[in-house]
């Protein structure tokens, strides 16, 4: 029986993830405690705050390992600014400073910072750490895994045959043709921040239409065999580390959007922008889907689980579901590069002899909320908190009274989506309700939906399908019922989709209590669920961020666990 | 509120030295397979470059894709 410390960094969203006995006892991304967004660093606060949640000292480790084989991505760098010439030059001492300067020495740094001896420190292949981040806690004894992501150390799209929790690589698609980079580059074309806005790309597609088919035509295509290659005239992530395209995209494409102008779709430009998103989110799902045939002909399969970024694309994942032929798929909530600490946690477990995790319930992984400091710090600023005995029924009554709540309950989640534990709450039913929260709070663009929670039991009353292995991760999308529309109209987006969350008592119990206390009341158990954060923060993690957020923000309550502040309505 | 846990001291030279020996050992490993010894010049440069980041405190980059690259 081991302790592993799982351990991504040094791209973006670094993370720790522990596993005791085989069991995932906590999992945290550096971003919540550094309080800095998409936290590339060494995740040493997330190490030592995963280390403390177990009770465990870093000499109680029997390993650490990194998601990542660093010389392999050296000799990847090397070889691609070496076939790149001149177009590299530039990059050439930048990109190696930053291999010499700190990566490839990222053993030692993890050696040294956490106090664990150096033979301690293990590595994995990324993909492999992403394959088995969705295999070793799916609900699958045996499933074909599809990883899909920017680039790890050359693969940048991988197919595994995952049996009796075991994986074996089937096929790959190895860099510069890349869906994530693809993803990326038209993501910094509409002028959005990559690594961040590839979600409003998702958003802004249900605004365009499929339009631009023959140009991508040009720019991706699918090879025939399961794979598919980029037109990489167009792209310029092999040499260019800022930017992403290069001037064959725009020639292709027009333009590129500048960064920062508010979106008119009553413009010609801003439509247009619209449809190379919607087109690019065709393309996309057209590819996925070819693959995720491709591994169920390797494979045969009947499940399927995801990982890497692209895995998050919730829309995609639908599609999956429904034509891919896998009777069932599943997405961990941390799909992304934080997942790999997970998944490196939990191949090292694997080789000391640890059983497999039980299938993960919950995505509540991270650090608990101290009330007791809350009320201190609330009694420190003098705010007008008071202490209440039923906290669900208290956000039930605020939701009912079309108030949006600040909610903090219970341990903060694992992955990008707030799932309850640190989430805006309100009723789904008013579209004012969604322009506030995007205009006031969120200052988000207005295209962007938001999401709904369903009390699991009733999600059939609201949606055309029931709950799956991906809703109560909110990891996928499924149609509104047309007869509910109205009623739903804050969550369901344009195209007649929500990104639903389907909320069990035992995967999300504060959540959960809402969402009764709600039917109690004789309103829909439907909340819209939002993170807990403003724009461009991290979601909330401990008291102090909490209390930060209700004084930043226009929200109308806050509930820390049993503490409540309201503002007048 | 439990106190956070104490971060462990920083590790005395040889030891530092004798991590980053085993890192180079590993490096040069890698890169003796056959199919990279094309890449073994250009990683004794690299090598040096390597010694004097470390000794000058190395560097830092972000930038959006900064994976693809560095």
């Amino acid at each position: 029986m081991a302790r592993v410390l799982g351990i991504s960094a040094h791209y973006h969203d670094a993370a720790a993830a522990l596993v005791v006995d085989g069991e995932v006892v906590a999992a945290i991304q550096e971003e919540r405690l550094s309080r800095i967004k998409n936290d590339p660093g060494l995740p040493l606060a997330a190490a030592f705050a995963c280390l403390q949640h177990a009770g465990l000292q870093p000499a109680d480790l029997d390993a650490v390992a990194f998601y990542e084989e660093p010389f392999a991505k050296l000799e990847r760098v090397l070889v691609h600014l070496l076939r790149h010439l001149p177009r590299t030059w530039r990059a050439f001492p930048r990109a190696l400073a930053g291999q010499l300067g700190s990566k490839i020495w990222v053993l030692d740094h993890l050696s040294e910072g956490l106090g664990v001896a150096r033979d301690r420190v293990v590595r994995f292949d990324h993909h492999r750490s992403h394959a088995a981040s969705a295999l070793l806690v799916s609900p699958y004894e045996d499933a074909a895994v599809l990883v899909v992501d920017g680039v790890g150390e050359a693969h940048a799209t991988t197919i595994w045959d995952g049996r009796g929790g075991r994986l074996r690589l089937l096929a790959s698609v190895e860099f510069p043709h890349s869906l994530g980079l693809l993803y990326a580059g038209l993501t910094a074309y509409l002028g959005f921040a990559v690594n961040e806005g590839e979600y409003k790309v998702m958003g802004l597609a249900a605004w365009g239409q499929p339009r631009l088919r023959e140009q991508f035509a040009k720019i991706v295509r699918l090879t025939g065999d399961g794979a598919y290659e980029l037109d990489l005239a167009c792209f310029a992530h092999m040499s260019d580390a800022d930017l992403g395209f290069g001037p064959a995209l725009e020639r292709l494409l027009g333009p590129r959007r500048p960064p920062n102008r508010p979106w008119d779709f009553e413009r010609a430009d801003d439509r247009h922008y619209a449809d190379v998103a919607a087109t690019l989110q065709a393309v996309l799902e057209d590819i996925l889907l070819a693959l995720a045939r491709e591994a169920r002909a390797l494979t045969g399969a009947d499940h399927l689980c995801l990982a890497g970024g692209v895995a998050l694309n919730a829309l995609a994942n639908a599609r999956i579901q429904a034509e891919a032929g896998f009777s069932r798929v599943f997405v961990q909530p941390a799909a992304g590069d934080a997942g790999g600490a997970l998944g490196a946690a939990l191949l090292a477990a694997q080789e000391r002899g640890d059983p497999r995790p039980p299938p993960l319930r919950s995505a509540a992984l991270g650090l608990a909320i101290d009330p007791a400091r809350a009320h201190a710090i609330a009694g420190e600023l003098g705010l007008p908190a008071r202490r209440v005995d039923d906290p669900a029924a208290e956000a039930a009554r605020l939701v009912a009274e079309g108030r949006i709540v600040a909610h903090a309950r219970g341990r903060f989640e694992w992955g990008p989506r707030a799932l309850g534990q640190r989430s805006l709450l309100a009723r789904p039913r008013d579209p004012a309700t969604r322009e506030r929260m995007n205009r006031l709070i969120k200052e988000r663009e207005p295209f962007r939906p938001f999401a709904p929670a369903v009390l699991s039991e009733r999600t059939c009353d609201f949606f055309t399908a029931g709950p799956d292995d991906m809703t109560p991760f909110m990891t996928t999308t499924a149609r509104a019922r047309d007869d509910v529309r109205e009623r739903l109209g804050a969550v369901v987006h344009r195209d007649g989709t929500a990104r639903l969350q389907t909320v069990a008592a035992e995967r999300a119990p504060e959540l959960h209590a809402v969402l009764t206390a709600l039917a109690a009341r004789g309103e829909d158990p439907v909340v819209l669920n939002t993170s807990l954060n403003g724009a461009g923060e991290p979601i909330v993690a401990g008291a102090e961020d909490a209390l930060a957020f209700w004084l930043r923000h226009g929200v109308d309550a806050l509930i820390v666990e049993d503490l409540l502040i309201e503002r007048p309505a | 509120m439990t106190a956070p846990l104490p971060r462990p001291p920083r590790p005395g030279l040889l030891r530092r030295l004798g991590a980053r020996l085993r890192t180079i050992a590993g490096l040069v490993a890698h890169f003796l397979h056959p199919a990279r010894f094309v890449l073994a010049p250009l990683l004794v440069v690299l090598l040096l470059a390597g010694v004097l980041l470390w000794l000058t405190g190395g560097l830092a980059y972000v930038a959006p894709f900064v994976y693809t690259l560095f």
